[in-house]
């Protein structure tokens, strides 16, 4: 493609060549070329006179300088680059940096098995630039990626080394929503394993006609990721490194000793229960300030490139680590990746490319609701080896939350290893064909290692008058355990490609090819208790060998299989560079399904109409660029397929006793459906792309409408056959959308540069069908989320407050509940037949934002640099399931302190007695999830490369940047984005981990 | 014509190179033929030799018996908590749900009724499942004994488990078969109870005439026998007020030989005491040091001491109350310090119970030896079984059977059996407990009434007997409970199953 690209702009050139030539005095002109982005120079940059065919090209320092004439203006062409022209204006010294952007059509863009320009594209495919990722301090790139794409949402947790979760155009199925993700080719579930400064760019796929070429793999979305390569002719090193640190902003309310005391006395008052004497429980703690703490983070990235006539090389080491704020998680990677390419003759290249990647993890047991729940009048410990416990009313439930903590750190060794490596030839032949063939191989082995010390004394401070008691539990022992998996991945991709312009109106690429890949895993776990010996608390012993084999064990292991393979060919056409085809077809085959089941086929077609281009455009002002796309395209879900289950698999997890006799017990795991297939995933998409005002406004727009059938619907057979399930393919949910992209990029005067880019999305979930023509729901946590036909996916389900029964007066006025009380909460009447049965229950809103939106911001002055992101979603809900816990008094949350306590004080918050009727779910519960959090704010300086020519760097930026410093948002908890990777059962807090403010300094350098 | 030439050189080599990747493809043929690994199906399964080939599906409805679900604090406080002899205990706030039961302030989403449903409705399809397989199985080298007794343990779990379902919740789905198409049997409506007492008779009957009267004592202590399924069904008759049948049912496990009232009534609930011939149907749990719970039951530690330290034995739900403490006719009815463990007390085993503990009473009938408790290094006593049918509560109801069919003969045998069991209770003690000598038939009916209440206090039945007696309204109301009759007999069906039928289930009279 760049071939042609290049072929194009010569053409280009040539026209303006014989267009007309200016004259003048001439004058020297000189400068360098530098990257708007990095501020590094850029070698081989072409520089024209316009209208003539006077021109130079940069040196490898970016230099260039040639003749012109005084009055003429020159043109600055590069590829993947806005071309700029810049009058001369009598100037000797003409400094460019050149944009490189998203928004840039002529940009070249990944898109499965091949590239295309952005310009050529039919389909919906947003690129995002490896520097935005490689700026932010986060471990895993994908973090990164939010607020960035419309049709994206990602939800992003603080715990060291979590992935988010990532959904592409809402949630697709009830089974499995995750996209695919294609590194450098490789098919992946998940990317920890990549540095993000060693990105060059990240696609996300989103209409089903691009994603068509991946078949069954393709059906939630695919992220294509591209790592670096060394950059043409020149030999670089570079160091980016930030460290900062993470603090908790907002903390979740709970009453202190003092006001829990209070409510406490209040409760057991109404509830008819003898007062509490609280002499011994004089302690007020702030359990949240316990367990939390300000937490270390630091990303690195050193990376050495080489690129030569015949061979380039880059080399990349990178090592992050971060604290977790919940004392005392700890996670670290080392990352160590070599590529390289070698040009055999001008028509054969290999390559290969090697990841090794390290991580190292010390989980917390900290426990978050632990320290919401726990009582604040108990004492932390009175010295590191004995710990209160909790007073009787929670004791047996709820534990010192610190010495959970402090109890198991360091107890566990986690380690994990992975390599990921590629091999591939090309050939070019017979001018326009191409063969390449890549084999990958992607394996991992993990290790863990634990130990189970003695516990600490536990001091119970006794009820009343009881003494103080001891206790050391005299049935505890040592043990420890090992756990170790392995996991291999084998995929070729063998593919010829065909590219040919024909007269130059007709532009063909055409690419053919097989793959297949192969996964297994197998592990193996085991731990030992020593019945007579204590084992040290010191990780050399911690081995299940170290105690007699006389000693209690459990040992287990198990594996999997799973392959797929697929033929899959696709033909882009474009005719005077105005109508564009794309055509996709792939047959695909998985071993998870029955063997008459197991292949498929999928294509897509897209058609784009580049209207800027017509002689009718040529008047129209303003208007630079102006495209209509449209694109059909059917994918499957292979995902959702858990493996094998159209075999009848039995569960062994049963025994029979008999006195002490213990034998297996087999039952069917599930009834199994032979004819099991995958779901099919089938969109329409439409969409419109502009650039006007000089480029300076770029804008897109996409309507999608996405039908998933056959859903594989897990159906539970109660009462005909124990708790078992059916899964069928039985189920239709549609997703229907707009994406709306746009970018601003301007300056004023030549120094203040900015570009401000917003996004948003709306998507609206509907389940058409589910069980098809059966009565039939599906239920998730619990029955508080519920998939319906007719409504959207996974919705919280429960009832309205309308109030507060506020005396018995309410009671026979209001419809109400055969056990309401006063003080408890009123529900509504939705059925209005004067009383609340389960009949009332209504969807009460989604888990899932409807609305997800980002903007940002670049402010550019002289060396300075601004960063601006912020992001937001809206229309979803979040379930504060953390206050439900009524198995035994827990600490109050500060809401609670308006708890009615007779007529007239709440119509809000019910009484404090733990009242079934009140833990119902019910839109007490809920709490808007809309929230807009200010993701970035990054302050920058770029030294003059003038200035730094000396030292031998060509490029130093320094910085400071903070994330996540402030959350609009009405929830209550400690970060607005809960989980929803649960599809049936998401959007609850129940002890969400806090999303820290992270303020980071940062050095990038270039030498 | 040069361009055409060439492009034909071209197209050539492009399908030289298809077929070049067809090879690729064509020659890894069963590439895709990959099997679940370290996962066994039903067709892999190397099924063990046993008593017969179905013991595995068998074993694993036993499996669901002794769960949570059908052992737990739903078992639990529906037929403890909720009686008049039991208080729901723990610590005053602790167990809400249990409290519901106990107070009669129950609602269909209390979850304690959903485990119940749950895990009988498991253990039915599970049954269901070996039944299936039974009728199927072709295979000529399957011992015909084995396929009885494969469909009669089966027919007596789900006998079993649709009596504690109906006596639970009345009108329930009749599932007695595996379904041909799984998607029509996802959601079926209830029966009348009388349908469901309809099966559970010929299961049990079936049961009965088909099962051993023993197994491999070394190899299947407490497995269901001829007896368990007697035993169950002279309590079905016995509910269904069928006094014929009660009484020639009860009297065949009397006189199977396999029982007797021998060992004392202070070891029936040790660890020694299990399945000795007062057993007539036992679940079975153990523990060992490697596996402390994933083989026991959650049965006593829910009801069990609820201490500090070495003390902390359990949950401490489902105490007797001073209600039960008072019926005793005499204080020093020896059945009472084994029913009763107190706070300051002395347990069976000799231990001294602390004196500051959140209740003063606890259930001593599930209360476990110390010295297995330091064996197995665990204080929540997974390794108790639970004690569902006793040989005394056969020989009463026999007793209460004989009674109400009356006439001299029934009358003698009624007054030996009940005599039978006072002798046990008495022990060496002579002066209490004297023979019940009245032949009046109301004196004599509350003479076995209060027999059952005090031999068989806090073992899961009084519930049962107050509701089938038809006393219940009176008993809750002497308790000061607000029952309400006609309601408060059964419990709501659970909010939730009906929530997932899509309202096919429909609510119990009272509950909507």
């Amino acid at each position: 493609m760049k071939r042609i690209f290049t072929k194009f702009s010569v053409f280009t050139f040539l026209c303006l060549l014989f267009m007309n030539a200016a004259s003048a005095q001439n004058i020297t002109v000189k400068g360098v070329i530098t990257d708007g982005a990095d501020k590094l120079p850029l070698p081989g940059v072409g520089v024209l006179v316009k209208g003539t065919t006077t021109g130079t090209t940069t040196d490898a320092s970016g230099s260039y300088a040639l003749s012109a004439p005084a009055n003429a203006t020159l043109v600055f062409t590069y590829i993947g680059y806005t071309t700029k022209e810049i009058p001369i204006n009598n100037q000797t010294t003409i400094n460019v940096q050149m944009g490189e952007s998203s928004q840039d059509l002529e940009g070249v863009v990944v898109v499965g098995y091949g590239t295309q320009r952005k310009r050529d594209l039919t389909g919906a495919i947003t690129q995002v630039k490896g520097d935005d990722i490689a700026k932010m301090p986060n471990t895993n790139p994908l973090s990164s990626l939010q607020g960035k794409v419309a049709g994206l949402t990602v939800v992003n947790s603080g715990s060291p080394g979590a992935a988010p979760t990532v959904r592409i155009r809402g949630v697709n199925s009830t089974n499995s929503s995750s996209p695919l993700y294609v590194v450098d080719g490789v098919h992946q579930s998940n990317i920890d394993y990549i540095n993000p400064a060693d990105i060059e760019n990240i696609e996300v796929l989103r209409d089903p006609s691009s994603l068509a070429i991946f078949g069954l793999q393709a059906g939630n979305g695919v992220i294509v990721v591209t790592t670096k390569r060394a950059a043409k002719g020149e030999t670089r090193v570079s160091l980016q490194s930030s460290a900062g640190v993470q603090k908790v902003v907002n903390t979740i309310g709970v009453t202190n000793a003092a006001q829990f005391r209070t409510l406490y006395d209040t409760y057991l008052a109404a509830s008819g229960a003898g007062q509490m004497d609280y002499r011994n429980y004089t302690a007020d703690t702030d359990w949240q300030k316990e367990i939390l703490r300000s937490a270390f983070l630091s990303n690195n990235s050193l990376t050495i490139s080489n690129s030569g006539e015949k061979t380039s090389t880059l080399i990349n080491l990178g090592y992050n680590t971060q604290e977790g704020v919940l004392k005392f998680g700890r996670f670290q990677r080392y990352i160590a990746r070599v590529n390289e390419d070698v040009k055999i003759t001008d028509n054969i290249k290999v390559g290969a490319d090697i990841t090794g990647s390290h991580w190292n993890l010390n989980g917390s047991s900290g426990d978050l609701n632990n320290a919401i729940w726990a009582a604040p009048i108990v004492g932390v410990r009175e010295s590191e080896t004995a710990y209160y416990a909790m007073p009787n009313f929670q004791r047996a439930q709820v534990g010192n939350p610190v010495a959970r903590i402090y109890q198991n750190d360091g107890n566990s060794i986690n380690k994990g290893y992975r390599v990921v490596g590629s091999l591939f030839g090309e050939v070019n032949f017979l001018k326009d064909f191409k063969w390449r063939s890549q084999i990958y191989t992607d394996l991992g082995f993990n290790n863990s290692r634990g130990y189970t010390g003695l516990p600490f004394t536990v001091i119970n401070l006794g009820e009343g008058a009881a003494p103080t008691e001891y206790f050391n539990n005299p049935n505890a022992r040592t043990s420890v355990r090992q756990a170790s998996d392995e996991y291999r991945k084998f995929q070729q991709d063998h593919t010829l490609t065909y590219e040919k312009t024909l007269n130059e109106d007709h532009k063909v690429t055409a690419v053919a090819g097989f793959t297949s890949i192969f996964e297994s895993t197998t592990s193996l776990s085991g731990d030992r208790t020593d019945i007579g010996l204590n084992i040290p608390n010191d990780p050399s012993f911690w081995y299940l060998g170290v105690s007699d084999k006389s000693n209690p064990s459990n040992v287990t292991g198990g594996g999997r299989e799973v392959s797929s393979m697929g033929y899959f060919a696709r033909v882009n056409y474009s005719f005077l560079e105005k109508y564009l085809v794309n055509a996709t077809y792939r047959r695909d085959g998985i071993s998870r399904l029955a063997p008459q089941n197991r292949w498929g086929n999928f294509g897509g077609v897209g058609l784009g109409w580049v209207i800027s281009e017509e002689s009718f455009f040529k008047d129209i002002k303003g208007i630079d660029f102006l495209k209509l796309r449209g694109a059909w395209g059917t994918v499957g879900n292979g995902q959702g397929i858990a493996d094998y289950i159209y075999l009848p698999g039995l569960s062994t997890s049963n025994s029979g006793v008999f006195g002490d006799n213990i034998y297996p017990g087999v039952a069917p795991a599930y009834i199994p459906d032979p004819n099991l297939k995958w779901e099919v995933v089938r969109g329409t998409d439409l969409g419109l792309d502009i650039r006007a005002l000089n480029n300076r406004l770029s804008g897109e727009i996409n309507l999608y409408d996405k039908t998933t059938k056959d859903i594989i619907t897990q159906i539970t057979l109660l009462s005909s056959s124990g708790n078992t399930s059916y899964r069928t393919n039985l189920g239709t949910i549609t997703n229907r959308g707009v994406e709306v992209s746009l970018g601003w990029n301007d300056k004023i005067g030549s120094d203040f540069t900015y570009n401000i880019s917003p996004n948003f999305s709306y998507n609206k979930n509907k389940v058409e069908s589910i069980g098809n023509n059966i009565n039939f729901v599906l239920f998730g946590n619990g029955v508080n989320n519920r998939t319906v036909t007719g409504e959207s996916i996974g919705h919280f389900y429960g009832f309205r407050q309308v109030g507060i029964y506020q005396s018995t007066a309410d009671l026979d006025k209001l419809p109400r509940m055969s056990t309401s009380l006063p003080g408890d909460i009123a529900y509504e009447d939705v059925n209005k037949d004067g009383v609340i049965t389960d009949a009332d229950k209504v969807n009460l809103g989604s888990p899932f934002p409807t609305w997800n939106y980002g903007l940002n911001v670049n402010l550019g002055y002289k060396g300075f640099d601004l960063l601006l992101q912020g992001q937001g979603v809206a229309g979803n809900y979040v379930y504060t399931q953390r206050r439900t816990a009524q198995f035994t008094d827990v600490n109050y949350e500060i809401n609670r302190i308006n708890a009615w306590t007779g007529p007239g004080t709440s119509n809000i918050e019910p009484t404090l007695v733990r009242r079934g009727n009140n833990y119902l779910m019910s839109t007490y519960y809920l709490e808007p999830g809309d929230y807009f959090r200010l993701r970035t704010v990054q302050m920058g300086y770029t030294f003059k490369p003038e200035a730094l020519q000396k030292a031998g760097v060509k490029n130093l930026r320094l910085y400071v940047s903070g994330q996540n410093i402030h959350t609009w948002s009405k929830t209550t908890g400690y970060s607005p984005e809960v989980p929803i990777s649960n599809i049936l059962g998401g959007g609850a807090d129940n002890g969400v981990y806090p999303l820290p403010a992270v303020y980071t300094f940062g050095i990038n350098v270039t030498f | 014509m040069k361009t055409y030439i060439k492009t034909s050189k071209n197209f050539c080599i492009a399908i030289l190179a298809m077929a070049a990747i067809g090879i690729l493809g064509g020659c890894k043929k069963d590439f895709l033929d990959r099997k679940p690994q370290g996962a066994y199906t039903s067709d892999t399964y190397p099924y063990p030799k046993g008593s017969g080939p179905f013991d595995g599906e068998i074993f694993a409805a036993y499996d669901i018996l002794r769960s949570y679900d059908c052992s737990g604090s739903g078992f639990i406080a529906a037929t403890g908590i909720r009686s008049d002899d039991a208080d729901k205990g723990s610590t005053p706030t602790d167990g809400p749900t249990s409290l519901e039961m106990d107070n009669f302030t129950i609602t269909p989403s209390n979850v304690l009724v959903n485990d119940l449903w749950r895990g009988y409705f498991n253990v039915i399809g599970k049954c269901n499942i070996v039944l299936d397989k039974v009728t199927k199985d072709q295979d000529p080298g399957t011992p015909a004994e084995s396929k009885v007794y494969a469909e009669a343990e089966a027919k007596f779990l789900r006998g079993y488990s649709y009596f504690m379902l109906v006596r639970l919740f009345g009108r329930v789905p009749l599932i007695d078969k595996l379904y041909d198409d799984p998607v029509a049997q996802s959601n079926v409506k209830q029966s009348e109870p009388a349908a469901i007492y309809t099966l559970i008779e010929s299961d049990l009957q079936f049961a009965g005439a088909s099962l051993p009267p023993s197994w491999d004592a070394s190899k299947f202590p407490g497995r269901a026998t001829k007896g368990s399924a007697n035993g169950i069904l002279a309590k079905v008759y016995l509910t269904r007020q069928n006094w014929g049948m009660a009484m020639s049912t009860a009297n065949l496990v009397m006189t199977s030989g396999n029982y007797d009232l021998l060992i004392p009534y202070d070891d029936i609930f040790k660890e020694t005491g299990e399945n000795s011939k007062e057993s007539v149907f036992e679940l079975q749990a153990t523990a060992s040091l490697t596996e402390k719970r994933a083989n026991g039951s959650q049965f006593a530690s829910i009801q069990a001491v609820r201490g500090t330290g070495i003390w902390n034995l359990g949950w401490g739900f489902n105490i007797p109350n001073t209600r039960l403490e008072a019926a005793y006719e005499t204080p020093n009815d020896p059945r009472k310090a084994r029913t009763f463990l107190y706070a300051g007390g002395t347990s069976v085993f000799g231990e001294a119970v602390p004196a500051s503990l959140p209740n003063t009473r606890y259930n001593h009938k599930i209360h476990s030896n110390p010295a297995t408790r330091n064996a197995i290094l665990d204080n929540f006593s997974y390794w108790m079984n639970i004690r569902i049918l006793r040989y005394a509560d056969v020989v009463l109801m026999y007793a209460e059977a004989a009674n109400e069919l009356g006439g001299t003969a029934n009358t003698t045998a009624a007054l030996k059996a009940l005599n039978d069991v006072r002798k046990r209770a008495r022990g060496s003690n002579a002066g209490i407990l004297p023979d019940i000598t009245t032949t009046d038939q109301t004196q004599l009916r509350s003479a076995i009434r209060q027999e059952r209440r005090i031999e068989l206090a806090m073992e899961h039945d009084r519930f049962f007997d107050l509701v089938r007696w038809g006393t219940a309204s009176e008993a809750f109301q002497q308790a000061g409970k607000a029952f309400v009759p006609g309601k408060h007999e059964l419990l709501p069906i659970p909010a939730a199953q009906i929530e997932i039928s899509k309202n096919v289930l429909t609510q119990n009279f009272g509950y909507n």
